[in-house]
């Protein structure tokens, strides 16, 4: 006849088993299972039935993407939630992580809404921050163009985004018929629209080409295009892959607004988007040096590029402008 | 008021008790009357503007090489290599040494239009560093350039497609470093010479080097030959390395090479009492010793050791060279020298020292007892010129609480090292006779050294190996404070306080010995005649 | 005379599974165990039977497990209330008797009894096929027969135990007369020892294999030396050793044992002794069999980790229930074996054709390996308690074995 010898428990690395049951644990941990499978995945008539194998299931309407229906989230009460939240909420953590700078405000002050607010994007902050930097005539009163594809892929997400930031579909890569129709009725109806014509955010931290739907909505309802420069938030939040260190860090941010545009007489949407794409880049020019540089820059078309010099990666990340203060308090003195 | 040089004090009876480092805190002993402490020479006055210093050195290099600027041209590979987190000690307050040299090289590369970058950490059979590690000694704008690109390299000293063969020297070593490295059209090297070890042709010939040519001068007989490796001159280590820098220089391997030296400013200023001399302790360094000593006996080690892991060390530069690799190799050992020798007349029976909590090897990790005996008996033992400090056949009394702790990720090998080599034989020789290939073969070291955070399966060899010279010369080793047990595994005596150790020390070089303790940190160089 | 009796008592049961929280053995103090004055045992119905005096008989953990009230439910029905514990039992005839080959022996002979009460002294005829080959540890019988339920001396009320004074009664098929030059104490882990010889005789053992041994109790250490020499010249190329305690690893690596190292180390050094990779917290190429010595939770997962692709892992200390994860089992095709007791062993190089009784084997092995010698300590029967306290806690005090001595004579106790 065998026995354990005399031992306690083993590497500390090895998880330690619980003791082991008794037979009536096993019988209430076995219960406890059985209740546990009907409040999770209830039997037909308390859940859902299956469809009969014999029968063809039409393909689900599953109602996302730009297909997705905002309507509710500009019902009143809905608003009015979405007012108290990014006022209490949203507003704060903003600031808090992101400590904003805004320059170029007096451009806002007799603007008539609705407008456009066409702004560059690189950060997941950006969305939250443009709103919260908006004088409130206009904040609670913005829908802000999202990527179907990336906000509205699941209900859930869907509906986040939609409550809290009052977000709308649109497809990146395409003008869909009707997303756009959907931002022109909002925008005929009152609401100011958010765009980032990049389509995306930055993946090394310098600008993309600008896609033609701001233009084409500006064109399509006759309201002005404000044009928003948003720099330093890639040193907030970057995204997965840009360079930055990963994660939440609190870092200054300056938020431009330009003044308003609006296109000339005859001007198709491809050309007044690229006017608009130099306004943003005049702004960034302004930003990284003055107002008067940028502006006699702009006048004589020199203002620099936000696409950034084409040379080895190394190269562009190098030409990259330093992080807006010094990422560390801890540094000592350097001699100038 | 210009820094001081270093001194040696003869101990009498007003002499304030002397501190001793012991691993996470301090002890203050009483020295015999007659004793004699070696002090550190003062912190040299730093470069008053480093950038401008670097600048002025990259583009009036020392012996046979051209300027940086006309060696940077559109098209060529260029390869910047750099010290890893082993340098300095601790490491330093931002932006450190190479983030500074290599954004002025960038700089220049940049305006050059050299598109073909490449940065390595030259860690030979160091771990990997991490990304905070590699952000803290680049800084950020350095990592975000290279890092997302994949261009910014570790050294794998066991990657075959990395590695290229250039050869053997005349004395039969095999020459094999980083294909990158080696490919480029010009190399340049950062170094933070934190010691007259570092540096010269040990950069490119060790750092960016493989096992299989490692092992001709990492072994038991080179480091005996090596008297000391922090004199070159003396040190078969570097005689070794300066050969295959050679073969590396005639094989076509166009090196720029750029060393730093470092003042000891050694302690940020809430411990500004580890580097004053005792009887100069004000009310405030006092304040502090006891507020620090009295904190830490109630702190949990791993607390401690994450406290002192914190700290980062206001080190300044004190001077850069650039250019061909002997020729600023002998320009830095001077200014190396500047700073850190000592002059000291004849040898002790007894050498005491307080050994810190952290080594080369143990940057944000655990001072592990292996490390223990290589930081006492491989780095402060040999920190001397001329003779040891300690006459052969004498003691060394270290102080430190040696727990059989080690840090799993960083070190794996190591505890098998202590497990199953340590308890056969403590004997260098024997040791790498009989373990030596077992462990530096060992596929699941070579897995995690490659992939994880791990030194090399061999490294605590080396370790062990960095003792040989010390523990052929020494009558005996005793550790005050240290775990029993550990210490007896190692080879050496455990004593529980610095009286206990005196006597055990008189059995071995009889009664009333002369004793001298090495006050360091800060790091200093004893010129014994 | 004196004897420990465990009873059917459902609330000294419970108390003593509560009390046995406090630590192994000490349910003692609350359980169903009792010692009472008692006579000597009826012989039991059948022929063959002869009453022996105990002069040692060990406290085995299976002994604590029943003790403590933390034995699997399992064993419930394979015993008989009220029943004498104590199976390792060196003893003293009271009467001629022979030995399970027929030849005879004196009254006053020492013996050493194989406590399996299979097909024989039941009286069942013809035997199962198991008892009919030698192999009685594998015998269906346990609860028919003659005999009241019981799988060994020591769990059956008719037969009495090895923690009694007043002598037990064993059958002719279960008696070994111990060699002169055997002590007592060694004679006492004959029958540990022959769990660990059919345990490594069973294991599947190749030679040069790789051996890993999970906790160095008795049952450990009798394997760690039976791995050495009942295997010989055919034995396993290293076995290491985990152990928790320093007397522990000292005496494993006395017993022939490679490495004997802390359980924390031993995936690390099997990895080594293997040079194997590790993911997930197993080695990848471990070791080809381990044998678990310990039975718990821990010790079962451990020995899991520890295993080659294909590898065996046998259990011979005893479980109750576990909770493991058997992932690794499925992904590595693991054999997970049991090992019970002992009976006739197929022949190795060196052994008669038709193989040797483990017993035989144990009583050779325990005078080669010095065994007596993990006899720790002897207690009288009145100082249960502190008996079993101490067997519970023996690691952590420096012990191994612990037995009991019922005719205590002052003086013995080492």
């Amino acid at each position: 006849m065998t026995g354990p010898s005399p031992t306690g428990s083993w590497a500390g690395r090895l998880r330690s088993a619980a003791g082991a049951a008794t037979d009536a644990g096993l019988g209430s941990r076995r219960r406890r299972a059985r209740l546990r499978a009907r409040l999770t995945s209830p039997r037909f008539p308390l859940g859902a039935p299956t469809w009969p194998g014999s029968l063809d299931r039409p393909a689900p309407d599953r109602g996302l993407g730009t297909d997705y229906d905002t309507a509710w989230s500009r019902r009143y009460p809905v608003r009015l939630a979405r007012a108290v939240l990014l006022d209490n909420v949203t507003r704060p953590l903003a600031r808090l992580v992101a400590d904003p700078v805004l320059r170029g405000e007096e451009n806002l002050v007799d603007l008539e809404a609705p407008v456009i607010f066409v702004a560059n994007h690189s950060s997941h902050v950006d969305t939250p921050l443009l709103l919260s930097c908006l004088p409130v005539r206009f904040r609670h009163h913005t829908v802000v163009a999202a990527a179907a594809d990336y906000f509205f892929d699941r209900k859930w997400k869907a509906a986040l985004w939609s409550f809290t930031l009052a977000t709308i579909p649109i497809e990146r890569a395409r003008v869909n018929r009707r997303s756009a129709a959907l931002a022109a009725d909002l925008v005929a109806d009152g609401w100011s629209l958010v765009i980032f014509p990049e389509g995306g955010r930055s993946p090394d931290g310098w600008g993309q080409p600008f896609r033609g739907g701001a233009a084409y909505l500006a064109e399509r309802t006759g309201r002005p295009v404000v044009p928003v420069h948003i720099d330093g938030t890639r040193h907030v939040l970057p995204k997965s892959g840009a360079p930055g260190r990963s994660g939440l860090h609190r870092s200054q941010v300056t938020v431009t607004f330009g003044s308003r545009l609006s296109p000339d007489e005859g001007e198709d949407a491809r050309r007044f988007s690229t006017r608009v794409e130099m306004a943003v880049a005049a702004l960034a020019d302004e930003r990284s040096t003055d107002w008067w540089t940028a502006k006699r820059r702009a006048a004589t078309g020199a203002t620099p590029s936000m696409a950034g010099p084409e040379v080895a990666p190394w190269r562009r990340a190098w030409a990259l402008p330093a992080a807006p203060r010094p990422a560390h308090d801890d540094e000592w003195p350097l001699a100038d | 008021m210009s820094p001081r040089p270093g001194f040696v004090l003869d101990v009498d009876r007003s002499t304030p008790p002397t501190l001793f480092w012991h691993g996470e805190g301090f002890r203050l002993e009483r020295l015999p009357v007659g004793s004699r402490v070696v002090y550190a020479p003062e912190p040299l006055d730093p470069l008053a503007d480093p950038r401008s210093a670097i600048r002025h050195a990259l583009t009036h290099p020392l012996g046979d090489s051209e300027p940086l600027p006309a060696l940077l041209r559109p098209g060529i590979r260029l390869t910047i290599a750099f010290d890893d987190v082993s340098l300095p000690l601790p490491p330093m307050a931002r932006p450190d040494a190479r983030q500074l040299v290599m954004e002025e090289v960038l700089d220049l590369a940049a305006a050059a239009g050299v598109d073909d970058v490449v940065l390595i950490a030259a860690l030979a059979l160091h771990r990997r560093m991490t990304e905070a590690e590699l952000r803290h000694a680049l800084g950020d704008r350095i990592y975000d350039a290279f890092a997302p690109a994949g261009l910014l390299l570790q050294h794998d000293a066991e990657d075959p497609d990395a590695l290229v063969h250039l050869g053997t020297t005349d004395h039969g070593e095999d020459v094999e470093i980083n294909r990158r490295a080696a490919e480029s059209d010009l190399l340049v090297y950062v170094n933070i010479n934190l010691v007259a070890m570092d540096g010269g042709h040990k950069s490119v010939a060790t750092g960016l080097a493989s096992y299989r040519s490692l092992r001709h001068h990492h072994n038991p007989a080179t480091m005996r030959a090596s008297r000391s490796f922090m004199d070159q001159h003396h040190s078969e280590l570097h005689t070794s390395n300066w050969r295959m820098g050679r073969l590396i220089a005639a094989s076509g391997v166009k090196v720029f090479q750029i060393e730093t030296t470092l003042n000891t400013d050694t302690f940020p200023d809430a411990f500004g009492f580890l580097q004053k001399r005792e009887w100069e302790w004000n009310v405030r360094d006092r304040a502090g010793f006891v507020a620090a000593s009295k904190a830490l006996e109630r702190t949990p080690p791993r607390l401690a050791r994450r406290i002192f892991h914190s700290v980062r060390a206001p080190h300044r530069l004190t001077s850069v060279q650039a250019g061909e690799v002997e020729a600023v190799h002998a320009e830095t050992t001077a200014n190396v020298h500047r700073q850190q020798l000592v002059a000291v007349e004849g040898q002790t029976d007894i050498l005491t020292m307080g050994l810190p909590y952290i080594s080369p090897y143990n940057v944000n990790s655990i001072l592990n007892p292996i490390l223990v005996a290589c930081l006492g008996l491989g780095y402060f033992f040999n920190l001397y010129r001329g003779r040891p400090l300690v006459r052969e056949g004498g003691v060394l009394i270290m102080s430190h609480p040696t727990r059989p702790e080690f840090d799993p990720v960083h070190h794996p090998s190591y505890i098998d090292f202590f497990e199953e080599v340590l308890t056969e034989t403590t004997d260098p020789v024997a040791i790498a006779e009989r373990f030596e290939t077992s462990f530096a073969t060992d596929p699941w070291y070579v897995h995690l050294y490659r992939t994880g955070y791990a030194y090399h399966g061999v490294h605590p060899f080396y370790m062990w190996y960095w003792c040989a010279h010390a523990l052929e010369h020494l009558g005996a080793v005793i550790i005050v404070g240290g775990d029993p047990a550990t210490v007896r595994r190692m080879g050496f005596r455990p004593a529980s306080t610095l009286a206990d150790a005196l006597e055990i020390a008189s059995d071995v070089v009889g009664p009333s010995p002369s004793l001298t303790h090495l006050h360091t940190p800060p790091i200093m160089l004893a010129d014994v005649t | 005379m004196k004897a420990l009796v465990y009873e059917r008592n459902v609330a000294r049961f419970a108390a003593s599974r509560v009390v046995s929280a406090f630590g192994s053995g000490r349910g003692a103090t609350v359980g169903p165990l009792r010692l009472v004055d008692v006579d000597p045992p009826d012989r039991p119905a059948g022929e063959g039977w002869t009453r022996l005096v105990p002069t040692l008989s060990g406290i085995c953990g299976s002994d604590l497990a029943t003790v403590d009230g933390r034995s699997s439910r399992y064993f419930e029905d394979l015993v008989s209330f009220p029943f004498v514990p104590g199976h390792e039992v060196v003893g003293v005839l009271d009467a001629d008797a022979t030995d399970r080959s027929g030849a005879p022996l004196a009254a006053g002979t020492r013996v050493v009894i194989e406590p399996v009460l299979g097909c024989a002294p039941r009286a069942i005829e013809p035997p199962c096929p198991a008892c009919a080959t030698g192999h009685t540890g594998a015998c269906p019988h346990l609860t028919d027969g003659r005999l009241a339920p019981g799988l060994q001396t020591g769990y059956c009320t008719d037969t009495g135990g090895g923690w009694s004074a007043a002598g037990l009664w064993a059958h002719a098929s279960q008696l070994h007369a111990v060699p002169d030059g055997l002590s007592d104490e060694a004679a006492v882990m004959v029958e540990p020892t022959a769990c660990a010889v059919h345990a490594v005789r069973t294991a599947g053992i190749a030679p040069g294999d790789v051996v890993a041994v999970v906790g160095a109790g008795t049952i450990g250490l009798t394997v760690v030396a039976a791995l050495g020499r009942v295997l010989a010249p055919a034995g396993p190329g290293a076995v290491i050793v985990g152990a928790r305690y320093p007397h522990q690893r000292d005496l494993a690596e006395r017993l022939g044992a490679t490495a004997a190292v802390e359980p924390g180390q031993l995936p690390r050094t099997v990895r080594r002794a293997t040079r194997s990779l590790a993911v997930a917290g197993s080695v990848t190429g471990g070791a080809d069999v381990v044998i678990d010595c310990a039975g718990t939770s821990e010790s079962l997962a451990a020995s899991l980790a520890l295993a080659r692709t294909g590898g065996r892992v046998a259990l011979v200390g005893m479980p109750g229930r576990v909770q493991v994860d058997l992932a690794p089992l499925w992904h590595r095709e693991l054999t997970l074996a049991g090992a019970y007791a002992y009976g006739h062993e197929a022949p190795l190089a060196g052994d008669p054709p038709d193989g040797r009784r483990t017993f035989d084997l144990a009583l050779d092995l325990v005078a080669s390996a010095g065994l007596g010698e993990l006899v720790s300590a002897t207690y009288p029967l009145e100082r249960y308690e502190e008996a079993l306290a101490h067997a519970g806690a023996a690691g952590r005090r420096g012990a191994v074995k612990i037995a009991f001595e019922p005719r205590y004579r002052k003086g013995r106790a080492r």
